[in-house]
């Protein structure tokens, strides 16, 4: 018996073609208290929410030159809930005056049994670091304050040392393909952190 | 002195004699109670004449007379205060001192007499007058006098310019502080950020959770047309907020329930307004322009999703929407309409609305329902079950986030998402209104169209927005404590009545008015036969038979007609009655043989025994008698048929 024939064509709607606009900065860790406090002031009003997480980067080496690259998430601080798995495109090459970094992002989330999976599939784990920090949000505006540590021990991540003596901001909205407005409003709020912190496009690829 | 004759002993005393204050009528005298020494003191020292001071020291400092003057003025005062710390003086000082200074006087006078009268040492000499050293020194002292004065004016003069500067000066300072200090509280309560050489601010919901587009910026401007020379008015204020244009006036949510209107065509604006609340006295105007801003907005807010969900939900009856009115059906014949009144308040000229608005149309629980529901909607989008973990997840509740991992299928999804809409929820609302209002209704005309038996209806306090009850009692005056079978309990939902009875049946009554005043009537006329049942056992008679429903006699329209025989004690008489919604009742006794005269007499009986059993029945003419209600003749009835021991 035949398989009835099933027409095969992209998925294009629902949660599967976001954009995610990014950007990013770094404060030293004296002045990370002010930092919080601008932020608690811009931000909605919520209890400051803080994170632990664990990040896994996977690798996939093809027959050609470029690896294809996953990234595995956990949390630290609530151990059952799902682990996240992220995949991110190259950055847009659009116009120049774009403010924010677009790329092609796809979230998925995942049971506890990912990393097996991941294995299976042929993966390999290239590399893992903790981080830990605080999240804020202002409507669908995402600014993630975060400490990066490496791993000393795979598969320890209480034994952790940080990376530098700064922490990581990070700005990020994900929006579906198409829409241009948010990258104004990335930009306003940057402007609003300014001498705190200065939050800019930077490219992946320039620094590799 | 030398003095010619003997001495002269002069002895002062004072006449001790008190003052009458009164004399009684028995001639007791009252006196007053004499001083005592401070009070005396004090009264001598009121009598002292401090203008008066004394002249010798004066006489020769009339340059500055004005000055002196008033500084003499201050002086007593000073004088005075420092009298009062002094301690109590001896009471006659101030004569001796007068005797005193007359005596000086005296010496004085008699020395110059002597003088005059005996040449020996000094003599008197007439001093020649010169005419022009007299006027000189005058003229010399007017130009010495308007000098003086013109210097203190002079001074005077810088002092109070000095003076009006510095006002001016502070009240401009006030003026630049005022802004400031205007600015401070306003920051306050108010976000505001500068952008620019602009002072902006948000007065949006964005912050506490909202996705309405709208962005509720306002702009700070510092109030200049002020003239400095004119008088301040009184609501200044060197602050002023300019709002968006959309946002001006004020608006309100009007939640009504009509009858249907049979014209659909007339839908339209609808007539507002009420008028403009006066402001609290210590608020500021850009405190009530910003609040009344922030109202527009939440209103609008809340209209454009009650009309979002009118068109998107799809629902028996389709719910309308005309420019800013929703209109819906909760029940046939009954029309639920929410608008959005806006006026901007500025035109004078509006048209007077064509009818006039009826002050119970609005229901003021659903207008505040629905701003708490929105704000309830705002704190879930900013609660913390939407925070990702781990932190590179998007937004979005942590449950739905299980929907992959778990593989829930699409039933459970659903379950997951929110199916309830704003409007879906106040529709319930007021439909569960509408309903126990109709339902009170209904007992009340019940109530007072019925005296016997009487309703009793006790609402409870603790209500849900969706579900209310009440209790309601059937019972005879009078026998309340004997008679009180019937009771309902009335749980009133958003469609339903649903009805527990105190015998276990539970009754589910649809929304329809008539179908709780048909159960209620016929529970009245079953009360009436419990009632007589009940009281049979108080009074020692013995139930024959009983039957809620009685399948003789004619049918009732509404329920079933119910119907006892209870016997006397000693079993000479038996009551029997009927009693249905529709047929009223009908009360039948029976006699003992002996007593009915229609009997005839037959062989077959011979024994005088079987006169005492029960025979024919006759109707009582129930109307006719006593007693103000059934149970109460029922009462009267029973005890005359009992014999007396």
């Amino acid at each position: 018996m035949e398989a009835p024939p099933v027409s095969v064509l992209p998925i294009t709607g629902g949660t599967i073609n976001m954009m995610e606009y990014l950007l990013q900065g770094s404060v030293l860790d004296q002045a990370l208290e002010s930092l919080l406090h601008r932020l608690r002031g811009l931000c909605d009003n919520m209890e400051p929410e803080t994170f632990a997480d664990h990040e896994l980067v996977y690798l996939l080496k093809g027959q050609q030159g470029n690896p294809f690259l996953l990234r595995a998430r956990r949390s630290l601080s609530h151990p059952t809930v799902p682990w996240h798995l992220r995949y991110l495109g190259q950055p847009e090459v659009g116009d120049k005056s774009r403010h924010a970094l677009v790329r092609n992002c796809v979230d998925v989330a995942a049971s506890h049994s990912l990393p097996d999976f991941l294995n299976e599939m042929g993966f390999r784990m290239d590399h893992e670091f903790v981080a830990k920090g605080h999240i804020f949000r202002r409507g669908v505006l995402k600014v993630v304050v975060s400490k990066l540590s490496r791993i000393l021990v795979p598969g320890n991540t209480e034994n952790t040392e940080p990376l530098s003596l700064s922490y990581l901001v990070e700005l990020s909205v994900l929006a579906p393909a198409g829409q241009d407005t948010m990258s104004e409003d990335m930009r306003s709020f940057a402007e609003q952190l300014k001498p705190l912190v200065h939050l800019e496009k930077i490219d992946p690829k320039r620094h590799m | 002195m030398s003095g010619s004759g003997p001495a002269v002993r002069v002895s002062i005393e004072s006449s001790c004699e008190k003052q009458v204050q009164e004399v009684s009528l028995d001639g007791m005298e009252t006196y007053v109670p004499p001083l005592s020494m401070s009070q005396n003191l004090a009264k001598l020292a009121q009598r002292i004449d401090f203008g008066q001071g004394s002249d010798s020291d004066e006489e020769g400092a009339e340059t500055e007379p004005r000055d002196s003057q008033e500084w003499g003025k201050q002086e007593p005062e000073e004088d005075e205060a420092t009298v009062k710390f002094q301690p109590s003086l001896w009471p006659w000082d101030s004569v001796r001192n007068n005797l005193r200074s007359s005596l000086t006087e005296m010496c004085v006078l008699y020395d110059v007499l002597s003088v005059v009268k005996e040449k020996k040492y000094m003599a008197l000499d007439p001093v020649s007058q010169d005419p022009s050293a007299g006027k000189t020194p005058q003229v010399f002292q007017l130009i010495s006098k308007k000098k003086s004065l013109a210097t203190a004016a002079q001074l005077l003069l810088k002092g109070a310019d000095k003076l009006s500067k510095s006002v001016a000066e502070n009240q401009e300072n006030r003026r630049q502080r005022d802004f400031n200090s205007e600015l401070l509280r306003l920051r306050s309560q108010w976000k505001l950020r500068k952008v620019g050489d602009k002072i902006l601010g948000d007065l949006s919901y964005r912050s506490a959770g909202s996705l309405f587009p709208h962005a509720g910026t306002f702009e700070v401007i510092k109030n200049t047309d002020i003239d400095l020379d004119k008088k301040l008015p009184e609501d200044y204020c060197p602050l002023n907020v300019q709002i968006p244009s959309d946002l001006e006036g004020s608006a309100y949510i009007k939640v009504s329930i009509q009858k249907q209107a049979p014209d659909i065509g007339d839908l339209g604006t609808v007539s507002l307004f009420r008028r403009q609340p006066k402001a609290k006295a210590g608020t500021q105007p850009w405190h009530v322009k910003l609040e009344a801003a922030q109202n527009v907005l939440l209103c609008k807010e809340i209209f454009a999703q009650l009309s979002r969900e009118a068109v998107q939900i799809k629902s028996q009856i389709p719910h309308i929407v005309v420019k800013n009115q929703i209109i819906s059906q909760p029940f046939p014949g009954l029309q639920l309409s929410i608008s959005l009144c806006h006026s901007t308040g500025e035109k004078k000229n509006q048209r007077a609305s064509p009818e006039k608005p009826k002050p119970d149309d609005h229901l003021y629980v659903l207008e505040h329902n629905l701003h708490q529901l929105m704000r309830e909607f705002h704190k879930q989008t900013l609660s913390s079950i939407v925070m990702p973990h781990p932190a590179s997840a998007p937004f979005g509740h942590k449950r739905q986030r299980m929907a992959g991992p778990m593989a829930y299928d699409k039933a459970e999804i659903s379950n997951l998402q929110q199916n309830e809409g704003l409007l879906e929820k106040i529709i319930k609302q007021a439909k569960h209104i509408f309903l126990r209002s109709r339902t009170a209704r209904t007992i009340d005309s019940l109530a007072s169209r019925i005296e016997d038996p009487q309703i009793q209806a006790h609402w409870s306090n603790i209500n849900d927005v969706y579900e209310s009850s009440v209790k309601v009692l059937i019972t005879s005056q009078g026998y309340e404590q004997i008679c009180k079978s019937i009771q309902l309990q009335l749980n009133i939902g958003v469609e339903q009545i649903r009805v527990v009875h105190r015998d276990g049946r539970v009754i589910t009554l649809s929304h329809q008015e008539q179908e709780l005043q048909d159960f209620l009537l016929s529970q009245m006329s079953q009360h009436q036969v419990h009632a007589v049942q009940q009281l049979a056992k108080v009074m020692g008679w013995h139930v024959l038979s009983f039957s809620n429903h009685v399948g003789l006699g004619s049918v009732e329209s509404i329920g079933n007609a119910s119907a006892i025989t209870v016997a006397s004690s000693n079993g000479e008489y038996a009551i029997s009655v009927r009693n249905g919604p529709e047929s009223g009742c009908k009360v039948l006794v029976q006699f003992p043989r002996s007593q009915s005269k229609e009997l005839p007499k037959s062989d077959v009986i011979q024994d005088g025994k079987w006169n005492h059993l029960r025979g024919p029945y006759k109707e009582v003419h129930w109307s006719k008698m006593e007693g103000r209600n059934f149970v109460y003749k029922m009462e009267l009835l029973m005890a005359a048929l009992t014999p007396c021991p």
